[in-house]
């Protein structure tokens, strides 16, 4: 799935965006970042709550390539500017994480 | 005699604080302050206690052996113990709980501890930012079982904190609860709430203190002036 498919077919809004159009092939959905950190799979996108900087440090340590705000969790400046660093792209939504676990889960074509 | 006190400093062994962070000039910045209870709790580990403890000495500063905790659930709780030898043990029981993640210091900062002298003894590989193996109230038991002060840190943050990660304050008794703005607008139940500066730069120790009145100052002094509320406000 590329990361575009957040943007274009779900409508999720785009709060920092890699220039290339990076694909995944697995999400991961925790707000615990150190099981982040333990569990998550590379080339994957985080579905949490989490808007910190340190959501992306962890993400950027496990090998994922962006993540998904969900809520409509505010991102800070500076995780925004952390995002840019490591290339990480951010997205938010107003959906919760079951919902946009489930309609991830679509768009990988795992249901 | 009146105290000043900050008791949630981190050094340069937590990821998070900057590189200047050495016990010896966290020591010298504290002192110059008027602090005269100064409590070094980085996170997950206690190995920059000894350097701290005989900088703290040498300052006529009375050390507080600490460690900044972070439970299974994500909540960070400030421990500490009567001494060096306690809080050591504490310090390598919670590396041991910890996970086999390694640090990445480009990502999270550098995990060096030094001695006196700024001179780095050796590095941590495991992540200390990773969550210890004990859930919170594991936790309240292992620091009882070693007479410790049990303390949740910044429990009015949105983040790291019984109230980011469970809702609530447990209702408990605790040895004092620590909050970043005073009035705490948490309900604590009674328990004394204190509020520290949380350093993670040399500007920030003392930025948040609190004081008490007291004759002679020791672990046991301060541990009862906590639990009974004898803060001077």
């Amino acid at each position: 799935m590329k990361l575009s498919y957040l943007t274009d077919t779900l409508s999720y809004k785009a709060l920092w965006k890699a220039d290339n159009d990076q694909s995944v092939q697995q999400a991961y959905t925790s707000d615990l970042l150190s099981d982040v950190m333990g569990n998550a799979p590379e080339d994957s996108l985080l579905i949490t709550i989490q808007g910190h900087k340190n959501t992306v440090a962890v993400a950027s340590l496990a090998g994922m390539k962006g993540i998904l705000l969900c809520n409509n969790r505010a991102a800070p400046d500076e995780m925004l500017d952390a995002a840019a660093r490591e290339g990480i792209s951010v997205f938010s939504t107003t959906d919760d994480q079951f919902s946009a676990s489930y309609k991830i889960a679509k768009g990988l074509g795992l249901v | 005699m009146r105290y000043r006190a900050d008791l949630h400093i981190h050094s340069c062994l937590s990821p998070c604080a900057d590189l200047q962070m050495s016990p010896s000039s966290i020591v010298s910045r504290a002192s110059s302050l008027g602090i005269s209870v100064l409590g070094l709790t980085d996170h997950n580990t206690c190995r920059n206690l000894p350097a701290f403890d005989s900088c703290c000495r040498k300052a006529g500063i009375m050390p507080v052996h600490g460690i900044e905790v972070t439970t299974r659930e994500e909540i960070h709780v400030l421990c500490f113990f009567a001494d060096m030898p306690a809080a050591l043990r504490f310090g390598k029981f919670i590396e041991s709980l910890l996970p086999d993640v390694p640090n990445a210091p480009d990502l999270l900062g550098d995990q060096v501890y030094v001695d006196e002298h700024e001179r780095i003894i050796g590095e941590i590989d495991k992540s200390l930012y990773s969550a210890s193996e004990l859930n919170f109230d594991q936790l309240f038991d292992e620091v009882q079982g070693y007479n410790g002060m049990f303390i949740p840190a910044h429990i009015d943050r949105s983040a790291f904190s019984v109230t980011s990660q469970l809702g609530f304050l447990p209702e408990m008794t605790y040895t004092a609860v620590e909050a970043v703005r005073i009035p705490c607008r948490v309900d604590t139940y009674g328990n004394t709430v204190i509020t520290n500066s949380d350093a993670h730069f040399l500007a920030d120790i003392g930025s948040r203190s609190w004081s008490c009145e007291h004759e002679a100052m020791d672990y046991q002094a301060l541990k009862h002036i906590l639990e009974t509320d004898r803060l001077t406000r």
